[in-house]
């Protein structure tokens, strides 16, 4: 083992990192404004990118030009789950923490099959496009163009995101999280700030998945592959905080990677596992979690 | 007057309990279909594995998403110790049982003090580990599984060829003891706990020492009979994998029952399971010809329509109110 | 129960006795059809492949019960002879790749829909519940794909696959290296194991170890790794690291794709791929890979391009294609038209459908390779109802197009061999 490969496979992994620190995002985004875990986050992410490939089959658009247009038809489904399902969720009088669970949960169901139902249950990929079976070699290290493209729009991504917690909108946004039952003595419409919180969280999680349907392959179940290390890196980063996101992304994708690397291919994942217990024991509220 | 309310309550969910005890072991006797008893089967195993579920999920109000784990650890263990050891099921489901609430005490030992979603995905990622472990590890055959051959018809080992009618008694029997057991819990002092938790911070405070091991209790309690229907099934089905004994979607089958039944009530897991249940297996036996994914459609939508439109459960049509109790407040 | 009039009860009843004369005289005219399950993963991930196993079942039974005349046993159609001319009837069932279901859904078959028999079902986990369930009920189960060995090493009298297992596949593998290594000079000294570690990769792995070590071949990587992984980079810098002479892969397609784009992006072209089948053979990872396939050999059960051998593939394949979206026979829908065509034959050798008599007919098995579209000795169960006469053969993807590269007499194209150079 050479140390160029042991950095080829750090980049690696920090580059998917930064993808999965981009999904984590929107979680993290929607669960600190209203307290609602979103357990179809994966199909979110799903949807983004049959999006691209259908996108890109009928009106021949590479996945990176498709990236506003996606992100775009993301947040209205981010806002449409929001009016229709959410808001009356978040009104109901009894066990509401376990209603959003199972609401969530039902959804992801729900969209599974609508996938199967419209796209059949065959593998689809985009093979062609800018990025498609390019590489990028630095000296020995070699990595695939897709994920670096990926690596990097997460990161723009992120410093949007960034951006917009400092406009007026962004201020609404945290102060209707940190006390959603006042802010409507100072104006601030609580359901408009939610429903664009959604948006947002949607929207981000359908850049990840333009992305990475340039060199994934794209199926009805492929949100579960991704979801699980979203909720864990959420969990990780602390719920509500986009900070916490981007580090423990990052920080799980290298571990993965890592892992996989020095101890065994089949336990990356145990290795995810096995920090974020860690952690978790020393910082319940993971590490940079506020509520 | 009160208590008195409260044990009149008791008494006549007692004897409800009990009517439906003698009712459902004379349901299957005219039903000649060996596919609907099988499906009286499956829908009793899972109200007893929600119930189990129940007591810790909604009675002492922590939400689990990986109660797979303790299904899978009784499957596997009912099973090894039957192929390879010659210890009849009857009594190894009972390890099983054991085992399931010692795993159950290590998991809530650093997970209690994580709150509301924290610990559910903490719980989750727990279920998770276990079976990427259990996929690899050469002892329990990793991926390949387990399979119980059927040797001869026999009590002792629960075994019978094509019958059904003997799981139907011994599921029965699951269902009704879990039940009972939540009825004791439900009346306990432990109970009492949980509901004043839940419903008042500063009392969460000053209960907060005794809470801790109250639920350590409801764990071990929720882990052993999960445990123990797992070891049913097993013997039941004849093979345990790790997809089909650790999986997400068995832990989200398990807690479901009591969602969508009500929690914290002594009926919703068997309600719950009465409908859940039976819409599932037999979505695939109509629908599963097409392929297309309409089932899914089908079990998500009701999910959805059913967590909003009745958040307290589908007891709540008849008037049961939940006894939940648990953590206090939902939102700060 | 009803109170009906004198008048209507007389009419009803010359209604009923001529309704009666004109079904006994149809009835006579036509044997009662013969009714096979087949338990298959119909809805979830492993949908398509139900979905072509319904559609390569439904084509066998056409073709036994019409007149399509191909040249191969029970092609002649008409139904079967020696039941008067009786239809095969499937009826399907969804496994959803779930054991559970998988039995509930077979029992549902034996007792209600009174099948004779049971074909299925792609997945180990499955076959298991299934084959245990067909057992207790004593009503054979065929297996059409189910590859593990150990499915026929559970004691099962009503079991049979005319199937290779993933051992005679395996050795099949060996079997092509001594060959190739023989014929061109340059043998392999080494291979890199890479599998998927559910049942199939798990097992197909053991396996391949073990026969390595028996060879004296090197394993110089043995990765295991998760199924749907987000990433297999990493992986495929072990192997690049391990720089075998033949990387062996257990996948299903989507990791297939993956480990091939990743080894690609990893700047590694590995000097021989043999797969053991599944992913690697999908239309839909040739599609998504490209000009990356090229070269890619795997062990197969069928021989597409054994058309002078087996000329009924050509009618069987053109009939496919017209049923299927253009695809082709591949390696499990040719064995499930074979697992049927075994069936009826034994049903009609049987004369019965009688389960005992059955179970007798399905041991007694003796068809010759040539009366298939198989490129088999023969299909001959054993003791523990495993096809004895089932050699498979290795393939390679030159030019869009799978050919037989070995064994070498029935090789319809040399092997592009680049191991040693």
């Amino acid at each position: 083992m050479t140390a160029a490969i042991v950095v080829q496979v750090v980049l690696g992994g920090l580059l998917m990192g930064l993808v999965y620190a981009l999904v984590a995002a929107g979680l993290s985004l929607i669960f600190g404004l209203m307290d609602v875990v979103n357990f179809a986050h994966g199909e979110l992410l799903m949807l983004a990118m049959y999006a691209a490939f259908v996108i890109h089959e009928n009106l021949g658009l590479d996945p990176l030009l498709q990236l506003p247009l996606v992100a775009v038809l993301l947040f209205g489904i981010g806002v449409a789950i929001y009016r229709g399902l959410i808001a009356r969720a978040l009104g109901v009088r009894f066990n509401t923490g376990m209603v959003q669970i199972f609401v969530t949960f039902g959804l992801s169901i729900f969209l599974v099959g609508a996938a199967q139902l419209a796209f059949g249950a065959d593998f689809r990929s985009i093979s062609d496009g800018l990025l498609a079976n390019r590489t990028i070699a630095m000296g020995e290290i070699v990595l695939p163009l897709a994920q670096v493209a990926a690596g990097l729009v997460c990161l723009l991504a992120f410093a949007a995101l960034v951006a917009i917690s400092r406009t007026e909108f962004g201020r609404a946004l945290e102060a209707t999280r940190e006390d959603r039952d006042a802010v409507a003595l100072i104006g601030i419409d609580r359901d408009k700030v939610f429903s664009i919180g959604w948006g947002i969280g949607a929207a981000t999680v359908g850049i990840a998945g333009v992305m990475l349907a340039s060199f994934y392959y794209i199926s009805p179940t492929v949100g579960s592959n991704f979801a699980l290390i979203a909720y864990v890196t959420v969990a990780l980063g602390g719920f509500g905080s986009l900070l916490g996101a981007l580090v423990a992304g990052i920080l799980v994708g290298l571990v993965e990677a890592l892992t996989a690397l020095l101890v065994d291919p089949s336990l990356k994942q145990v290795g995810i596992f096995a920090i974020y217990v860690l952690v978790l024991m020393a910082r319940p509220r993971g590490l940079f979690g506020r509520l | 007057m009160r208590a008195n309310a409260i044990t009149r309550r008791r008494r006549r969910e007692l004897i409800g309990g009990g009517v439906l005890l003698i009712l459902l072991a004379l349901l299957p006797l005219p039903i000649a279909n060996v596919y609907l008893r099988g499906l009286i089967v499956l829908t009793l195993l899972y109200a007893g594995l929600s119930q189990g579920w129940n007591i810790l999920g909604g009675y002492c109000g922590q939400i689990s998403l990986g109660h797979a784990l303790y299904f899978g650890i009784g499957a596997y263990a009912s099973a090894i110790l039957f192929t390879r050891y010659g210890v009849p099921p009857t009594l190894g489901i009972f390890a099983g049982g054991a085992l399931g609430a010692l795993a159950a005490l290590l998991v809530g030992w650093p997970c209690f003090r994580l709150s509301g979603h924290y610990y559910a995905i903490a719980t989750l990622v727990v279920g998770m580990m276990v079976l990427l472990l259990v996929q690899n590890w050469g002892f329990v055959n990793a991926a390949m599984g387990i399979t119980i051959p059927f040797r001869m018809q026999s009590w002792e080992d629960l075994e019978f060829r094509v019958a059904v009618l003997p799981f139907h008694y011994v599921m029965l029997a699951y269902a009704a003891i879990v039940w009972l057991i939540a009825w004791v819990v439900e009346g306990s002092r432990w109970g009492f706990i949980w509901r004043a938790v839940k419903d008042d911070v500063a009392a969460a405070e000053s209960l907060a020492v005794r809470v801790f091991p109250s639920k350590m209790a409801a764990a071990a309690i929720s882990g052993g009979i999960t445990a123990v229907g797992g070891g049913l099934y097993a013997q039941y089905i004849g093979f345990i994998d790790p997809d089909s004994g650790l999986g997400l979607s068995l832990s989200v089958l398990i807690a479901l029952p009591a969602v969508v039944g009500g929690v914290g009530t002594l009926w919703g897991p068997l309600l719950g399971a009465a409908v859940l249940i039976p819409v599932q297996q037999l979505s695939v036996a109509w629908l599963g010809g097409a392929g297309n994914g309409v089932d899914l459609m089908i079990y998500g939508a009701l999910i959805m329509a059913l967590a909003l439109a009745r958040p307290q459960g589908l007891v709540s049509l008849f008037g049961i109110r939940s006894q939940a109790g648990g953590e206090a407040v939902d939102r700060a | 129960m009803v109170d009906i009039g004198r008048r209507s009860l007389l009419g009803a009843a010359t209604t009923g006795m001529a309704a009666g004369a004109l079904a006994a005289a149809a009835r006579a005219a036509a044997p009662p059809d013969i009714v096979i399950g087949a338990v298959y993963p119909l809805s979830g991930n492993s949908a398509p492949i139900g979905h072509d196993a319904q559609i390569a079942l439904q084509l066998e039974a056409d073709i036994i019960n019409g007149n399509y005349d191909v040249p191969m046993l029970l092609g002649q159609g008409g139904g079967l002879p020696a039941l008067g001319g009786a239809k095969i009837k499937l009826v399907f069932a969804d496994s959803q790749n779930s054991p559970q279901i998988a039995r509930t859904e077979a029992e549902r078959l034996i007792t209600e829909e009174h099948v004779v028999a049971i074909i299925g079902s792609y997945t180990s986990a499955t076959a298991v519940t299934i084959s245990q369930i067909c057992n207790r009920y004593e009503i054979p189960y065929i297996s059409a794909e189910n590859s593990a060995p150990s499915l026929s090493q559970q004691g099962l009298a009503w079991f049979f696959r005319p199937s290779p297992t993933d051992i005679g596949f395996t050795q099949s593998m060996f079997d092509f290296f001594a060959g190739i290594g023989k014929q061109t000079g340059r043998p392999v000294h080494s291979v890199a194991i890479i599998h998927e570690n559910s049942v199939f990769g798990t097992s197909s792995a053991r396996i391949q170890e073990s026969m390595a070590k028996k060879a004296g071949i090197k394993v110089l990587a043995d990765i295991s790794y998760q199924a749907s992984s987000p990433s297999l980079s990493v992986e495929a810098e072990r192997l690049r690291a391990a720089n075998a002479d033949v990387v062996m892969p257990s996948s299903y397609t989507s990791d297939a794709i993956l480990l091939v784009r990743s080894m690609h992006d990893a700047g590694y072209a590995p000097k021989a791929i043999l797969a053991q089948d599944a992913g690697f053979i999908d239309p839909a990872f040739l599609k998504a890979v490209g000009p990356l396939a090229e070269g890619v050999m795997s062990r197969s059960s069928f021989a597409i391009d054994a058309t002078k051998a087996r000329p009924a593939i050509l009618k069987v394949n053109a009939m496919l294609k017209a049923r299927d979206a253009g695809k082709d026979l591949n390696d499990l829908t040719a064995r499930e038209v074979t697992a049927l065509q075994v069936l009826a034959d034994a049903i009609n050798r049987a004369g019965s459908t009688k389960n005992t008599a059955l179970q007798a007919a399905l041991k007694a098995t003796d068809i010759p390779g040539n009366e298939t579209i198989m490129p088999w000795v023969g299909i001959k169960f054993d003791a523990t109802g495993q096809n004895v006469e089932g050699n498979p053969v290795i393939q390679q993807y030159q030019h869009g197009v799978w050919h037989t590269i070995f064994p070498f007499d029935v090789a319809t194209a040399p092997a592009v061999w680049n191991v040693g150079k």
